[in-house]
């Protein structure tokens, strides 16, 4: 596959392709104006946003959509702030009353200080708001078992977390989304705790079908350069991951053949006086032995550069 | 206003609009959403049986603490220990009534025509009807006076008075518009099947345009706003026009029924809008 035709294979979640893998978060960004270039940036056609209450006292408070409106985004609201499963669906429903259409990030947090979400009601909350007819994402701990048990109640895609929201320490069980991925018959979307493009990229070696990133793109010095970082990254790591990596091996296997390696001309010789010809010559004598003892039982395959 | 306790929904009885309800069922109904005067209308009836009604509905209106009223009838009145009595302008004499009923008791009568209104107040009336505003069956035959009357009246007549006839939430708030701010109704209410809902929406519309202030809580604080539709209020915050969803008491109000949705007292309303978030 072409880079090109990599670029356009859409993601399909809930009967509706996106064109963009990287979904983005709105919070946390210095201005409207920034997040907007930003969105502009990495293509994002799926964004996500919180329900909070009207400020009463100062309605200029700018809401998020203002901005958005008329560009043929995807919505994902999220239920940020419920700590229950019926909390979520009151939250869902609110979100969906709006008008902006049925998707919501079942999003629910037992612990102020971790933020991690609460598996038994996120569950919960999954099964009744398929039931209730919405296209359920549901933000999870990166537990493969849970991850099916979602994909079973209805998830349309699944989002388990790198790590906890907005610490950005990246992927802390790759395994663990590694095994997600191969068991998932839905999307998987890597959500929370990516913290640069090195993380986007891994997601993407791992499998991931796309990410969900704010805090590192909001929070990054220059937050257009980095969402546009990150959107290249996570296609860099599925053109790598569709690709085929090497096998890690222990020890080097050398790019450019052995054979034809030009000689010094005192190779052989005594090159004369001086130290540091000395000890280039036991270097030398150093990388043949190698090559020709434990070097010989592991496999060499040459290709070059 | 003296021996009349400020009133706004006079409801009046009419044993024909509920077959197979009782009246005192169906008034109950009614005091219960928030009838605040109450009278005892019956056309054709042997004065022993309709005694036995009065003291029925004496009894019920007591327990809510309710003006009580009978039609036409001043010794049924005061046999039956109600607060008034209500004339038409075919009955008695407002003076004749007075000097049976005594200074203390309630005296009211129906009007049609802003002379009558102006005889009923320079005659000593505590209160007037007007009406009928529009046409009804209570009251077959007789023209509808419609609100130009009521205009009149609100414009001239400074005694306490009702507009009446033909009157629904439907129309209640022409009739409300037309500068009346006491409502009364027969069919609408005791002919509906759930006569209490349809006097708690009378009383909201009255309360709005009356401006009164009720407090509700707002997005979890207390706040104190002028009665009136949800859209009126949601405008005076100046977010009629941004995308936010309103929940009343639990329950999400779509933007298409803001304006027949009525701010009440104590309810609890919480308005949300999208912030940034991931």
């Amino acid at each position: 596959m072409s880079f090109d035709q990599h670029q356009k294979d859409g993601l399909t979640i809930g009967g509706r392709t996106v064109s963009s893998r990287l979904f983005l978060g709105t919070g946390r960004f210095p201005s409207p104006a920034v997040m907007q270039q930003a969105l502009e940036q990495c293509g994002a056609d799926v964004i996500t946003f919180a329900v909070r209450r009207v400020n009463l006292d100062w309605v200029q408070d700018d809401a998020i959509l203002q901005h958005l409106e008329d560009r043929g985004l995807t919505y994902l609201p999220n239920t940020s702030g419920a700590t229950n499963a019926a909390e979520a669906v009151r939250i869902a429903n609110l979100a969906r009353a709006a008008g902006l259409g049925s998707w919501i990030k079942v999003e629910i947090s037992a612990n102020p200080r971790t933020l991690l979400p609460d598996p038994i009601e996120t569950l919960k909350a999954t099964e009744l708001l398929t039931l209730a007819g919405f296209t359920v994402l549901p933000y999870t701990s990166d537990d493969p078992v849970l991850c099916k048990r979602l994909e079973e109640v209805g998830a349309a895609a699944v989002m388990p977390g790198g790590s906890p929201i907005g610490t950005g320490l990246g992927i802390l069980n790759p395994y663990n989304i590694g095994l997600i991925v191969e068991e998932a018959n839905v999307p998987i979307i890597v959500d929370a705790g990516l913290g640069s493009a090195v993380d986007a990229a891994q997601a993407a070696e791992l499998g991931a079908d796309g990410i969900l990133v704010n805090t590192p793109i909001a929070k990054a010095k220059d937050p257009v350069a980095m969402a546009k970082a990150m959107a290249m990254a996570f296609e860099a790591g599925r053109l790598s991951r569709a690709a085929g990596r090497i096998p890690r091996k222990r020890y080097a296997s050398a790019s450019s053949t052995p054979e034809g390696v030009s000689e010094a001309y005192w190779a052989g010789g005594d090159p004369g006086s001086g130290s540091v010809s000395q000890e280039r010559s036991a270097a030398g004598r150093a990388d043949t032995g190698l090559q020709a003892g434990r070097g010989a039982d592991l496999p060499v395959k040459v290709k070059g550069g | 206003m003296g021996k009349m306790r400020e009133f706004s929904l006079y409801v009046i009885t009419g044993e024909q609009y509920h077959p197979g309800r009782s009246m005192l069922e169906v008034m109950e109904a009614a005091l219960a959403g928030g009838a605040d005067i109450v009278q005892l209308r019956e056309k054709n009836m042997p004065a022993s049986e309709l005694l036995e009604k009065a003291r029925a509905l004496r009894e019920l209106t007591r327990r809510y603490n309710v003006p009580f009223i009978v039609n036409d009838h001043p010794d049924i009145a005061l046999a039956a220990e109600a607060d008034g009595v209500h004339l038409g302008q075919e009955d008695m004499p407002i003076a004749e009534a007075r000097e049976r009923m005594g200074a203390d008791r309630i005296i009211g009568i129906s009007t049609h025509a802003i002379e009558e209104a102006r005889a009923a107040e320079r005659d000593g009336a505590d209160y007037i009807g007007v009406g009928p505003v529009f046409p009804t069956g209570t009251k077959p035959g007789r023209q509808a006076v419609t609100t130009s009357y009521v205009r009149q009246v609100a414009d001239e007549i400074r005694i306490p008075w009702v507009a009446i006839g033909g009157i629904t939430p439907d129309n209640a708030d022409q009739v409300l518009a037309a500068g009346a701010s006491r409502l009364c109704a027969v069919s609408a209410i005791v002919g509906s099947s759930d006569p209490a809902s349809v006097c708690r929406r009378l009383k909201e519309q009255i309360a709005a345009a009356r401006g009164e202030r009720v407090t509700i809580k707002l997005n979890g604080r207390e706040e104190l706003v002028r009665a009136g539709t949800l859209e009126e209020l949601i405008q005076s915050y100046g977010l009629a026009d941004k995308r936010i969803v309103a929940e009343l008491d639990g329950v999400i109000v779509q933007r298409n029924r803001w304006e027949s949705t009525q701010v009440r007292a104590g309810m609890t309303l919480e308005l949300v809008h999208f912030v940034g978030g991931g």
